[in-house]
């Protein structure tokens, strides 16, 4: 989830383009990731040091490791220490854009460390990548009220990213909350009763639902109909049932789930408090609504 | 074998189809989209195997499996939910129901439960 949040910071920040992030977010499956990258996110090396390594490696021809040990940056058991790595989600973002070309080392490392340093964010917070650090991106990026009901909302967007990364992709970036027109179109809801009673809505524009049922059920579908909204339904119905789940353990409070709608036009006015969580996709904007 | 499908949703009723034809290619598939539906075909078809979604229109999961455990006491009914809390499952169980299965649905869960159910 940290690399969505630091996505969308790169995207604010104007560092990247909403198309040029699209394509890193797309690519870095296939990204691999250089020591360079890895030595400067580990606070080995700057990214000056990194841009002498390469320099001195194409006037070389020897491998970046050995050069590295060679100009006394690091030691032989430090490069083999980083090359066992796990490779993180944003630093496969970073090698991406810096591979592409739409962002030098030392402005991939400005970014990284300025995004940290402005959400408190440690390396040990993000190699943990547990709960606590789901609510902390969340709460400094949507600026919640410190209530119940923002604990709920909160609880409801971790959950929400979870399942989107598990079921429909990672390579999303989350905008901010905004206020919805007063007509929306392509609606399917679901609410949810019990210890609380909440309304949830995912819309979006023809062909973006389509793009997310075509992403969630695995076949290629081309047109925004029944089948294409029980898709879409079964989505919302599998993130809220593990959200009730979560919810049911974590807070001991029981939650049912009503059976789903789907609404051609929907009329947002009577949801006073309704919040609008958009997601840019790189297929477009996925919009998801809570009522609480 | 015969077994009924019951979900609102022509999705999850395609991918439990998917997952039946693969744990039993032979098995004759019938399908309801809601509990009413549901309760009105175990009683003409009397499956062997009935899977069934909790949330649904005009009638629930739940309360379909109560009627149908009424006409038949024996009956095989395996409740499917996204919604796998521990309340869920004691509804279901002292409803009657043969095995819970939690959505996502794998296809590897629904062979097991054919196959359990071939042996009993």
């Amino acid at each position: 989830m940290f690399t969505q949040f630091f996505g969308n910071y790169l995207l604010r920040r104007q560092l990247v383009t909403p198309q040029q992030l699209s394509e890193a977010l797309t690519i870095q499956k296939n990204t691999r990731l250089r020591l360079g990258v890895l030595a400067i996110n580990a606070g080995l090396l700057t990214a000056e040091q990194v841009e002498k390594a390469h320099i001195e490696q194409q006037r070389t021809d020897k491998r970046i490791g050995d050069v590295m040990v060679e100009m006394n940056f690091l030691t032989r058991e430090q490069v083999e220490e980083l090359f066992k790595t796990q490779p993180a989600g944003h630093l496969l973002l970073g090698q991406a854009l810096v591979d592409k070309g739409y962002m030098t080392n030392a402005g991939f490392e400005s970014a990284i460390n300025s995004y940290k340093a402005e959400n408190s964010i440690s390396d040990s917070d993000i190699s943990n990548a547990d709960e606590a650090l789901a609510m902390k991106l969340i709460s400094n990026f949507y600026k919640f009220d410190a209530d119940i009901r923002s604990d709920y909302i909160r609880s409801y967007i971790s959950m929400l990213f979870k399942n989107l990364i598990r079921f429909i992709g990672y390579d999303f970036a989350p905008l901010e909350s905004v206020n919805s027109e007063n007509i929306i179109r392509n609606v399917v809801m679901q609410d949810i009763s019990g210890g609380m009673n909440m309304s949830t809505m995912i819309y979006g524009d023809d062909s973006v639902m389509v793009e997310l049922a075509s992403r969630f059920s695995g076949e290629a579908l081309d047109d925004y109909d029944e089948y294409t909204q029980a898709c879409v339904s079964e989505f919302l119905n599998l993130h809220n049932g593990l959200f009730a789940v979560n919810i049911s353990n974590d807070k001991g409070v029981e939650l049912q789930l009503e059976p789903q709608c789907c609404y051609e036009t929907f009329d947002m006015v009577g949801l006073s408090r309704a919040c609008v969580i958009p997601v840019n996709y790189s297929f477009g904007t996925v919009n998801f609504v809570i009522q609480l | 074998m015969k077994i009924m499908i019951c979900d609102d949703s022509m999705f999850v009723r395609k991918k439990m189809k998917d997952a039946v034809n693969a744990a039993d290619p032979g098995a004759q598939i019938i399908e309801a989209a809601n509990g009413r539906q549901a309760v009105e075909k175990y009683k003409s078809e009397k499956p062997d195997l009935v899977f069934m979604d909790i949330i649904m229109p005009e009638k629930s999961g739940v309360d379909a499996l109560s009627e149908i455990i009424n006409f038949d006491k024996k009956a095989r009914v395996v409740m499917a939910s996204s919604v796998g809390t521990q309340e869920n499952l004691k509804q279901a169980i002292l409803a009657g129901a043969y095995d819970f299965l939690q959505k996502p649905i794998e296809n590897e869960d629904v062979a097991k439960i054919i196959s359990k159910a071939k042996e009993d």
